[in-house]
């Protein structure tokens, strides 16, 4: 599964979000779809007279099967699914308001929005983490609640808009499934709504787990990750397209097959890192320096599955060893910006832990630096790489609240109801049918049989749920 | 000769004897002294010393005597002989006996089994009337009645009822209770408090603006509105909702038990008696795996909610949450591979 989704703009466009039938077959309503990595044919073998195997066998015979991967889950098109069992008639688009900057006020605290899904959105182009994927697949429109830390969040945003990003570093943390990733994802969108220039990695974790082809370049003496940086620079690229228009940059950059000099627009700029695939992590790294000179738009990097880029990466050198995450181009940038060592000159670096993957967990030296609780006993006797810890120096921990309150609590309940998403609390209504009818009793033993875990009431609680009153 | 004797008799009142005797003068017997009769047996205390089991006798005596005036009073009454309807209506006896050994402690003299049950059966009998009275409203009768059945129950009639009925859940300082579940291995510790509700902050601002408002109406005349609704202007004020909180072994519920199932288990109680929100909870379980601690710990949750209120038991004990489930794992068995499997059976 890839990380980055490629969406292409000239089959889909604005409506097939809006409308309520998916009437595009093989492409999700999200425009997700295998990128580069497209289905390789497999060569068929020769017959050989040796020993022959399980090839004379009838295809069940043939006993343990590895399981077909199917990938995220995918929601069938609304003109396939016509069986009475579904409730085709019954189908209901949310009506809720939308995310925007004037309606984030301490008012809305408790509130349910939708995602306003422009063509350039930073959801479309960027993608988010696996889980909301899932998400936003089975609602009828992405959308989140707001909470009192999406406010706070906000309110630190506004704050580090006109200081430097040395300043304001965050990482968001706490338990599996509080809500770090929509909180990430909340900053990210009100951010691109509010003339920032905003840079979303919504799964760093690709980065590092040897997905994504990576070559040695000798200039710089790091690993060049080539395809990633294509991918980067091409949502980047649809994002922040306004903004690129009007700046110009202040350096020069030379390589093997283009030189742009000084003055280049930002949009040539990122055209040729486009144009040529080769160049792309050159002009990703040319365009950083460029981004964290200017002053005329506040920049927020934003990096889902941070801690990821603390762990030793998947990837090998020729030597067998493991590299270390400072040895990949992409990983260094994200790095030197989350350490303060390169900052932009106005902005801010927001991370966000994932407990998703136990590959590549919190590690010693990103706990001891956010100050929370490291998830082994480490003593002094435990080796540190000075070099992680250098990286993690002046990171702030942002603690997100373990447990929803009430009011946000009862927003999501409502938000799931309203979407028809409910089977529990059916009473059988004046036609004999059997109609869910969602009640307070349900909502109150959810929320406390999930303590309040967001993920927890939604996934665990109102849809796995396995009693029907 | 008869009048001989006759008037010797009274003349010297000695008993005389109808012995083959010589006749004696009585002017010879002037210098005799009259010899005294034997000693008189003394009279036996008890009318019945002559069964040999004295003891034993006046006591079936009395009880029988007593069930002569019991019955003839209910008869009386017009309470005896009770219609079928009505017999059915009487609460069985629940009545603890003297034991054998005891009442032959109490009689200081050896008793038989036949005997003993023949007791028994008129103290039961005894006590029948004692209901019928009890039921009756005839509270003077059946309190002599219980009187004279008091001398043969037990002193630890009250323990020996008691066994076999769990013992009342008792509430600490802070209202807290403790009840114990247990499912398969596992055994849970549950404690139980309410929770406190907060103090609306609604209702604090009101009483504060209101009182400004007064202030300010001092001042200004009032206004009598002219328009009237029929619902009033001002806006619902907002319900404080309060959640239960689970602690199971200082984790909270969700990250204990990640199954739903087990979850659901152990809010299920809440849910039946419809208290969720009202309490919170903290639990100590050990052993057994996860479905049998969460089994454990819903029991244990079950007994609280019925101390805490009582109205609620019945709903847990129709929905079969106050039954601890005496499934257990059963033993494996000699010839066989486990408790049921058997070998694969061999013709020859």
């Amino acid at each position: 599964m890839s990380a980055t989704f490629v969406l292409r703009s000239s089959r889909l466009s604005a409506e097939a979000f809006t409308s309520t039938s998916r009437s595009l077959p093989s492409v999700s309503r999200l425009g997700q779809t295998r990128g580069y990595a497209q289905k390789k044919k497999v060569a068929v073998k020769q017959h050989s007279s040796g020993f022959k195997g399980n090839k004379g066998k009838d295809p069940k015979e043939k006993g343990f099967k590895k399981e077909k991967k199917h990938g995220t889950f995918l929601t069938l098109p609304a003109n396939q699914v016509t069986n009475t069992l579904f409730k085709p008639d019954n189908r209901v688009v949310l009506d809720l308001p939308t995310y925007s900057t004037e309606a984030l006020t301490s008012a809305a605290v408790g509130k349910a929005m939708a995602f306003p899904m422009s063509e350039n959105e930073a959801i479309r182009a960027y993608g988010v983490p696996k889980n909301l994927v899932v998400e936003f697949r089975v609602l009828s429109k992405p959308c989140s609640v707001v909470r009192d830390v999406t406010v706070t969040a906000i309110d630190t945003l506004d704050e580090a808009s006109s200081k430097s990003s040395r300043d304001t570093r965050l990482v968001m943390t706490g338990p599996s499934g509080c809500g770090k990733s929509f909180l990430l994802l909340q900053a990210v969108e009100y951010a691109a709504h509010n003339k920032w220039i905003v840079m979303y990695i919504p799964r760093a974790i690709k980065m590092v787990d040897s997905s994504t082809a990576y070559t040695y370049d000798s200039r710089t003496r790091t690993y060049l990750q080539p395809n990633f940086s294509y991918e980067i620079l091409r949502r980047f690229f649809s994002v922040n397209q306004s903004a690129l228009q009007h700046m110009k940059s202040r350096g020069e950059l030379v390589t093997e097959l283009q030189s742009l000099p000084e003055g280049t627009p930002l949009s040539n700029f990122v055209q040729a890192g486009l144009s040529y695939k080769e160049d792309a992590p050159a002009v990703l790294s040319a365009l950083m320096d460029e981004l964290s000179r200017q002053t005329t738009h506040p920049v927020l990097l934003a990096v889902d599955d941070i801690q990821a880029l603390y762990n030793y990466t998947a990837y090998r050198d020729p030597h067998y060893r493991a590299l270390m995450p400072q040895h990949l181009s992409i990983p260094r940038i994200v790095l030197e910006y989350a350490s303060g060592k390169r900052a932009f000159a106005r902005g801010a670096v927001f991370g966000a832990e994932s407990t998703s993957n136990t590959a590549f967990q919190m590690p010693l030296e990103l706990s001891e630096a956010l100050g929370i609780p490291p998830l082994r006993p480490a003593g002094p006797y435990v080796a540190r790489s000075k070099e992680l810890a250098e990286y993690a120096q002046g990171l702030r921990n942002f603690p997100v609240p373990a447990q929803l309150s009430v009011d946000e609590a009862a927003s999501l309940f409502e938000l799931w109801m309203k979407d028809n998403a409910l089977h529990s609390g059916e009473v059988r209504g004046t036609d004999g049918e059997l109609q869910s009818r969602p009640n307070d009793e349900l909502f109150m033993t959810k929320y406390c049989e999930a303590s309040g875990n967001p993920r927890a009431f939604v996934w665990k609680g109102l849809l796995s749920t396995m009693s029907s009153y | 000769m008869n009048v001989a004797r006759s008037v010797a008799r009274t003349a010297l009142r000695t008993r005389t004897y109808s012995t083959a005797t010589t006749y004696v003068p009585p002017a010879s017997l002037e210098n005799v002294l009259p010899r005294r009769r034997v000693q008189l047996k003394p009279i036996p205390e008890s009318p019945n010393f002559y069964t040999g089991r004295a003891a034993y006798y006046d006591q079936i005596n009395g009880l029988e005597t007593a069930i002569q005036h019991t019955r003839s009073a209910l008869q009386k009454l017009q309470l005896l002989p009770l219609p079928s309807f009505a017999r059915h209506s009487i609460p069985p006896g629940h009545h603890v006996w003297i034991t054998k050994d005891g009442l032959t402690e109490m009689l200081n003299a050896p008793l038989t089994t036949s005997r003993y049950r023949r007791l028994l059966g008129l103290l039961n009998q005894l006590d029948s009337y004692r209901r019928i009275a009890d039921v009756a409203g005839v509270g003077m009768l059946a309190d002599r009645v219980a009187g004279v059945l008091e001398v043969f129950e037990r002193e630890n009639k009250e323990a020996v009822l008691a066994r076999g009925k769990r013992k009342p859940v008792e509430f600490d300082e802070h209202g807290r209770s403790y009840t114990v579940g247990r499912r398969k291995e596992s055994a849970a510790r549950v404690w139980v408090i309410p929770v406190q509700k907060p103090e609306t902050s609604t209702d604090v601002s009101t009483s504060s603006t209101t009182s400004q408002k007064a202030a300010a109406e001092d001042v200004l005349p009032q206004l009598t509105p002219t328009i009237t609704s029929a619902m009033s202007d001002s806006p619902l004020k907002p319900i404080t909702v309060t959640t239960t909180n689970i602690l199971i072994n200082n984790t909270p519920l969700s990250q204990y038990f990640p199954i739903p199932a087990d979850r659901e288990r152990v809010v299920r109680p809440f849910k039946i008696a419809g208290l969720v929100g009202a309490y919170n909870v903290f639990a100590l379980v050990r052993g057994g795996g996860t479905s049998g601690q969460s089994g454990a710990v819903s029991l244990g949750i079950a007994k609280a909610l019925s101390a805490h209120a009582p109205e609620v038991e019945p709903l847990l004990r129709r929905a079969k949450l106050m039954r601890r489930d005496p499934r257990m794992v059963e033993r494996k068995k000699t010839g066989r591979p486990k408790a049921r499997k058997a070998y694969t059976w061999v013709k020859r």
